[in-house]
This record gives C-alpha cells, structure tokens and sequence, in this order.
C-alpha cells in the first residue's frame, strides 16, 4: 500500500509518514521555507477555520512571519495517519504539537517571552512529491490563552485589527470554500468506522456512547490546550460544545482507520458542525448566530476503548463569526 | 488465572477489577480477602505491614477525599498464575479536598495526579506491593509547595527524631515476591535507557526517544521533546551525581492493541551533593524510589510516564538537615 502511495514521489522518501514528518522539518526546522515552492502546488487550497487561502505565494510569507515572531518554533511530529488518494498519491492527516517562545513582535502583538505549545491536525493531499490540497485546524485557542487573552477577545482583535467587520478575513463556511482536486473521503478500515459512529452518537445527543466505547482511564486532549481524562472528561468536552449548537448538522467529511506494526489501531476524522448558536454551553449567552465548526479527531483505541482522544476546532474561528454576526466587540 | 476466582479473565481484569471494587464501590471490607494479613507495601514515604493498615489508610484517604476515583491507564505484567504475577499499575487518581487529613485542612479544590503500583498477586490476593504517589502533584494542586508541606510534615509528626521515617533499604523489610520480571527485549530497552542517563549518557535521549515524545513526571509535569526531557533527568541526577542507580524490576510486553511497553522499577540512593532540582546541595544521604513507565513506535520511545516522590526526597534532605 505504500509502494502504491509513493509512485511519482522523490525515492528519498519512503512512506507517506517519512514524506509528510521529512517536508514538515525541511521548511520550518531547517528552514527551507524556498522549498515550499516545490513542495506546495502553485494553486493549493488551504483552508483553516480561520481563512481559505488559495496558492503558494501567500504561504511562504506567512511562514517566514511566523519565523520572525517566534524563531525557536519547533513542529514535533506526533502521528500520521494515512490512506491511499484514488488517482494516486495518498491524504495524510498528521498531527503535531508545536512549541514556540515569543521573541518578536508579530501578529500576536508586542514580544511577550510567553512560551507557547499548542496542537495542530492537518490533513494534506500529496502527490507527485507536492502537496495539492489541505484542512487545517490549528489550537488558535490554546495559543490565545497562554498569551494571556481569551479565544472571545483574541477574535474581536482580530476583527479590529483587519479593518472591521466588513473587511476582514472571513473564517472559512461551506459557502467560501474553495474546490481543490482531492474529492476522496478516506478508506473503509474498521477504526475509523468505529469513530465515526462514537461522534456521530454523540452528536445526535446519544451520550451514553461515552462510557460504552472510551476506556475509563482515556487521555484526551482538547481545544484550547485543555489535557483531561476519563468519562467524564469527555462528556463535559462534547456536552459542552453540542449545547451551543443543539440544532447544528453534524457531518463526517473524512475518516481513516489504520492498524500498523508497534501503533495501536487509530483513526482520524474530519468532521463539520453547522448550525445555529441557540443554547448555553461552551460559548455562552445563546446568540443566534450561524456557525461552521471545521473539526479533525484523532483516536487510539485500546483492550478496552478508546484509549486517546485529540479533537481540535479552533474557538477563535467560532467566536469570530458569532461577533461578525451580533456585531459585539 | 488458576488459584484466581473464575470471574477474572485475566491479570489485568483482575487489578481494575479489584480497585474498583475497593474504591469506587467502597468494598474496603474486601481488603481483607484481597491483600494478605501480612502485606508489606513500600512508599516512598514510608513502610506499612498488613491489610488492616491498608484498610485504615484507605478509609482515612476517602474522608479527605470522598470522591475520589480511580481510572486505570495501563497493567504492564509479568509471571504466571502458578508461580505469581506481578502487575505495575499505571493509574489516574482524582478527587476533591473537601474533608481534613494528611493534606492538612479541607482546601475544596480538585485534584489529578498519577500513580504507579507494583503488586504481587497469587491464589486471588496481593501479597507484595511497591506504591508511588505523585505527592508533590497533590500539594501542588492544592496550592502548596512540595519543599514547605515536608517541612511541615515533620513538625507534624514529632520533628526530625520521631517524624515517620522515608522509605530507604534500612527501613525495608523482606516479602514474599522475589521475581525481577521478565527477559522481553522491550523491558530491556527501557533498563538500557535509564541505565544510560543515569551514567550521564544524555545523548540517549536523542538516540532513542521520538521527537514527539509525551514526558509525564512528578509534580504534574508534562513536557514534549527532547530538550525538556533531558532537563528533567538532569535535574535529578545532578541533585545526586554520584548516587548508585540500581533496576530493581523489570518488565517488557507486546499485547494486541498496544505499542510495545515496558515497565521499570528503579532506585537512586546516594548523597545530595549537586546542584540540581533540589537546590543546593545538602550532603544528606537520599534514597529515591522510581518508577518508569514507556510506550515506544517505529520512531523509538514515544511515551514516558516518570514518578519519584519529591515530598519523600525533600523530607530526607530536611530531617538530616536539622
């Protein structure tokens, strides 16, 4: 299978996981940020809850400020998780902690020495040795809190800061994405059949699939940087969000399972949340507001369930667009 | 599992079974049926004889804490069921300080800390038992500082000359378990790695740890990498640069559905004379039980879980001190 992937890829690469931790380390670690060029497709659609980013162009300089405004960042490769792309190559979703002092000054404001570490799951559609196509779900939550402002207030910056609500960059909904040439959704592995179905129970309010299928003593890991356990640790993460979107339509846009040598079997999931902000729960006051909640979970599943969870969306992302709709700053 | 009743599939059934049943379900009553009358379990803090102290100690933890749970993460083992088995149980333990005791007066706030226990269980009973605690998690949690809470326990208890007396193998007494473990290669890698730092080897870290590696050690702290992994073990050994580092017991497993994983028993005994995670150094003669437990994947270690008790190590340092 991963013969098949890597036809068409460089023969330095071995396997998509060598592929996609190799290029990760040569453009930020190593800084050959010029071979983003090579590595990103001239027209690549990237698109993160925050934005949808069109091209190669803009993710050269937007790398080299991150570089300026934290240059120790390291991206610390934690699991890839990957199937085979019918027309070759292969979607790897990859997740990674990243750690970070901030040096510079920077779109994060005036250098604060605060030390970052924070998670991302990208999921990318490689072929040919160029990436083509990318989700993006960074925990822009986790890095506004350990600079010491809440993911509400970092969102109403944001839009202060690209001119106002009428100018600036709108977060990503179906209605601005972008077609990109990976239409594939995954792979029919067992895990990853297994995930889909505990997300889906839980979000049509069935939450007595939390104890029947995650093991008790499971490690989870949230948005904004929060690391809980247990049970109850995840019934309070997931109750938390669905109260704030009863309503929301829950779709599973891509699932992968995997069982490979020396790993437990995992999955990854990309999933989507629209609705309508009409109960209290993780954001507050009820508002009304029309939101996209662009998810990736990633699982461990052991002798007794689910053994490890790392589920990010990023709460900026949704607080702008609750504040760009009531108007709140 | 012969000689176990036939309600345990297997070892590690059994271990969650039991302490759910002793702590969650409140079956204290059924210590005297799983541990044997004359148990001696070994804390850093301390050695304790029989079930009946057990059960004291257990009973005096849930009027602290009454909701205290626990959630079991792993069962790394090792033996069989003639000859006995012994499990090291890596666990999460939780609950809210809302009753007086050891920790000193109810302070309402939560807790979460890990815990490792090594058990040797035979014919349905423990016989044998290594516990660490992540105390200094505890104190932390709670809004004290490891250093002060064991000063404060040895006034508590009498001052330096009366105080309990740390774990150290003076203290320790003879039980019925006198396996080291077993001979699988992942057990071995994990002594070798240990092994390796502890003879000032860092450079290990880098040759054998992923460069994602999740590190948990005492006093709640996670870390991610290289660097800051390293820097946890220096800190250690640097507080005793010349102390002996011994392995006491060691286990390696491949179990379907979980990355190859080892666990270690160690011990650090020497003198406190390096500057280090203990400050400046005393001179006081430190014995340090720890625990190791690690996952490892196709790019080397991937997990560490690490615990020594830093309240045990600063009591110590405090009684020799005066």
């Amino acid at each position: 299978m991963s013969e098949q992937a890597m036809q068409g890829f460089d023969p330095r690469w071995e396997s998509p996981e060598a592929y996609i931790l190799g290029v990760t380390q040569q453009i930020w670690e190593d800084r050959g940020i010029a071979t983003l060029k090579r590595y990103y497709a001239d027209d690549i659609v990237v698109r993160s809850p925050a934005s949808v980013v069109v091209g190669n162009a803009g993710v050269i300089g937007a790398t080299m400020a991150t570089l300026a405004e934290f240059p120790d960042r390291q991206l610390l490769g934690e699991d890839v998780i990957w199937c085979t792309a019918d027309g070759g190559g292969f979607l790897s979703s990859h997740r990674l902690i990243s750690t970070a002092t901030h040096r510079y000054a920077g779109a994060y404001g005036r250098a604060s020495a605060a030390r970052l570490r924070y998670r991302i799951l990208a999921d990318c559609h490689a072929v040919n040795n160029q990436i083509d196509d990318e989700w993006l779900v960074r925990d822009q939550g986790a890095i506004a809190h350990q600079l010491g402002v809440t993911a509400r207030d970092h969102a109403a910056k944001l839009i202060h800061d690209e001119g106002g609500p009428e100018v600036c960059v709108k977060p990503f909904t179906p209605a601005n994405d972008v077609a990109g040439p990976y239409h594939g959704t995954g792979n029919d592995n067992e895990w990853g059949q297994r995930l889909a179905s505990i997300l889906t129970r839980i979000a049509g309010a069935d939450f007595t699939v939390i104890p029947a299928e995650y093991d008790r003593g499971a490690s989870l890991h949230y948005p904004s940087g929060l690391d809980t356990e247990g049970h109850d640790g995840a019934d309070q993460f997931w109750m938390g969000l669905h109260a704030s979107f009863p309503g929301a339509v829950f779709r599973v846009g891509h699932v992968i399972g995997r069982s490979d040598p020396m790993m437990p079997p995992r999955a990854s999931l990309r999933w989507s949340l629209d609705g309508v902000h009409s109960g209290w729960g993780r954001f507050g006051q009820p508002t009304g507001a029309s939101v996209h909640v662009m998810g990736i979970t990633h699982a461990d599943f052991g002798p007794r369930g689910l053994r490890r969870e790392f589920t990010l969306f990023d709460e900026t992302a949704i607080w702008k667009q609750i504040l760009l709709q009531t108007g709140e700053k | 599992m012969k000689g176990f009743s036939n309600r345990w599939t297997d070892l590690p059934d059994y271990i969650l079974g039991i302490t759910h049943e002793i702590w969650e379900e409140r079956g204290l009553a059924t210590l005297n049926h799983y541990y044997t009358p004359d148990i001696p379990m070994r804390f850093p803090e301390g050695v304790s004889i029989g079930n009946q102290r057990t059960i004291n100690g257990t009973l005096a933890t849930l009027a602290e804490f009454p909701d205290r749970e626990l959630t079991g993460e792993d069962v790394i083992w090792s033996g069989t069921a003639e000859e006995g088995f012994l499990s090291s149980h890596r666990l999460l333990t939780m609950g809210t300080h809302t009753g007086g005791g050891y920790f000193g007066p109810p302070t309402g706030k939560r807790f979460v800390i890990r815990a490792i226990a090594d058990c040797a269980a035979i014919n349905d009973q423990i016989n044998d038992e290594w516990l660490i605690r992540d105390t200094a998690g505890i104190v932390t949690q709670l809004g004290m500082d490891p250093k002060q809470f064991a000063r404060d326990v040895i006034a508590r208890e009498g001052g330096p000359e009366q105080c309990v007396r740390p774990f150290c193998p003076a203290e320790d007494v003879e039980g019925p378990y006198k396996g080291r473990g077993n001979d699988n290669e992942w057990g071995q890698r994990l002594s070798d790695i240990l092994t390796r730092m502890m003879d000032k080897d860092f450079s290990v870290i880098r040759a054998e740890y992923d460069r994602a590696v999740q590190t948990e050690h005492p006093a709640s702290t996670t870390v991610h990498s290289w660097a800051d992994t390293e820097k946890l073990w220096m800190g250690l050994r640097s507080s005793f640069p010349n102390a002996t580092f011994a392995i006491e017991h060691q286990i390696g497993r491949e179990d379907p559905m979980l990355s190859p994983r080892a666990a270690v028993r160690w011990s650090l005994h020497g003198k406190h004379d390096g500057w280090g995670m203990f400050g400046q150094p005393t001179g006081a003669d430190v014995y340090v039980m720890g625990f190791t437990h690690a996952e490892f994947g196709p790019y080397g270690l991937r997990r560490e879980w690490t615990l020594f008790d830093h309240v045990s190590i600063w009591k110590q340092i405090l009684m020799q001190q005066g």
